[in-house]
């Protein structure tokens, strides 16, 4: 199969190759698991943060914030979910 | 576009240039056919009905010839992927190639879960939308038995509800790139495992851990590999065939599915950071389930290339599930999407599967032979009164 690749072809995989190794293994290294979960919370805190304080500006004119929303469609969703529990419950005596 | 060799008479050169020409007209045509997002190739196309529905689980039970061997096949799908990678396209779909070998194949997929999925736990799966949706199987066939093949976290699933149900109607047991030794797992996994990353890290707003995370994990795998695809796209692109399978690899590998956020937070728990499937016992609900309890003959297949479950991590089910004398374990050249498409999946991994599955099944008289036989054995009667 790759004897019938074109030249530049051949190239491109063996360089792909020179670097992905390199590459995956960097990804496997403690370094990067560090940075990874480090971002990974910054992003958390940064996010909650902002909506903590855009929250606080919207509730100051008595405005719902998106968090409000959040809640909300949690609340529902819980109660969905308690219905449909219900649902398959009375689907299972009365079929 | 080859390397030309080093005599070459003029009718081969003009006749290679014509296919040049012929190959870069094409090229152009389904290169832009690739970028308009135009001609994708249809998934998940061999015909099926849906046969039972619970909340977002659906079983579909794909159409085919007749049916010469049994018990039916329930293939149990993972819970962070598409079923149609084991349908992914005409003459190349592991669902199409078992309804062709003749025998009765179901598939149970999760759907894509939101907000109201995000308590589903391991029981939900495993006690209640299992034992549902195989009473339904056997309402439809007839059979008292399956052949339960579960695909990646399907296949933990799979065991669980053969070790954990005492009445589990599992004929036979198949395991398809089943992570059992989570240490063995790659760098998303040890992240979970270490506690660098906790569930609630990456749990989102919906109570899910969102499609875009798990893409992102296993892209992780082989960050650089999408510029040798694409390098090997371009080359080939004048060929509709591969231009086409590649797209729709392409669409399956992206299209991931939210994981429900409370499965989640025990697949980390228990099988992640305690590793609890390598002791062979595993707490559900109310009970301990112990894998060596699983009564059917089990089949551990494993592909010798995939990064995703590697091999040793799949390897120690042979010790652990179902009773010894009863375990097989089947090796495939390819990687983790062998079980679903590829040459080497209809080479290797789709005749042997299939192979294994019918030497453990009933052959099923014809029909018409059937009622043949009832006829004669009728007159048979008749004729000795």
């Amino acid at each position: 199969m790759s004897a019938n690749q074109p030249l530049w072809l051949r190239a491109v995989l063996r360089a792909e190759r020179a670097v992905g190794t390199r590459v995956e293994s960097a990804v496997r290294t403690d370094t990067y698991f560090d940075v990874v979960s480090r971002l990974t919370r910054l992003h958390g805190q940064v996010n909650r943060a902002a909506e903590d304080l855009s929250r606080r500006w919207l509730h100051l004119f008595n405005l719902p914030a998106g968090s409000d929303v959040r809640r909300m469609r949690e609340q529902l969703s819980r109660i969905e979910r308690r219905l449909n529990l219900l649902a398959d419950e009375v689907t299972e005596v009365v079929p | 576009m080859n390397a030309l060799p080093a005599t070459l008479s003029p009718t081969d050169l003009v006749s290679r240039v014509n296919r040049d020409v012929e190959r870069s007209i094409l090229r152009a045509r389904n290169g832009i056919r690739y970028l308009r997002g135009t001609h994708r190739p249809k998934l998940g196309a061999t015909p099926k009905d849906v046969v039972w529905k619970r909340g977002k689980a659906e079983l579909w039970r794909y159409k085919g010839g007749r049916v010469r061997y049994g018990p039916p096949v329930v293939i149990v799908h993972s819970l962070v992927s598409r079923s149609y990678i084991l349908d992914l396209r005409p003459g190349n779909s592991m669902v199409e190639y078992l309804v062709d070998a003749g025998l009765d194949v179901f598939m149970l997929d999760w759907g894509v879960p939101d907000e109201l999925d995000a308590d589903n736990d391991l029981e939900r799966y495993v006690d209640w939308y299992l034992p549902r949706a195989l009473a339904a199987v056997r309402r439809q066939t007839g059979c008292d038995e399956v052949t339960l093949a579960g695909y990646c976290l399907g296949g933990v699933m799979a065991a669980l509800f053969a070790a954990g149900h005492d009445d589990a109607p599992v004929r036979n047991l198949v395991l398809m790139a089943t992570p059992v030794d989570f240490s063995e797992m790659g760098a998303m996994v040890a992240m979970l495992r270490e506690g660098r990353l906790d569930p609630g890290d990456l749990i989102d707003d919906t109570g899910n851990v969102p499609a875009d995370v798990l893409y992102s994990g296993f892209y992780m795998l082989a960050p650089t590999t999408e510029i040798a695809q694409n390098a090997t796209l371009l080359e080939n692109l004048w060929n509709d065939e591969f231009v086409e399978g590649f797209q729709a690899m392409a669409a399956w590998s992206r299209d991931h599915v939210p994981f429900p956020g409370a499965a989640f937070r025990q697949v980390v728990e228990l099988l992640i950071r305690e590793n609890l499937l390598m002791t062979g016992s595993v707490p559900l609900g109310d009970r301990v389930v112990r894998l060596a309890d699983a009564r059917a003959n089990v089949l551990n297949a494993m592909a010798e290339r995939d990064n995703v479950v590697p091999p040793p991590a799949v390897e120690p089910a042979m010790q652990l599930v179902g009773d010894p004398a009863r375990r097989h374990e089947l090796r495939l050249p390819g990687g983790h999407v062998t079980f679903g498409t590829g040459k080497s999946a209809f080479k290797h991994t789709m005749p042997q599967l299939t192979r294994w599955i019918v030497e453990h099944s009933d052959e099923r008289p014809d029909p018409q032979e059937r009622d043949r036989l009832a006829a004669l054995g009728a007159t048979g009667i008749a004729d000795g009164l």
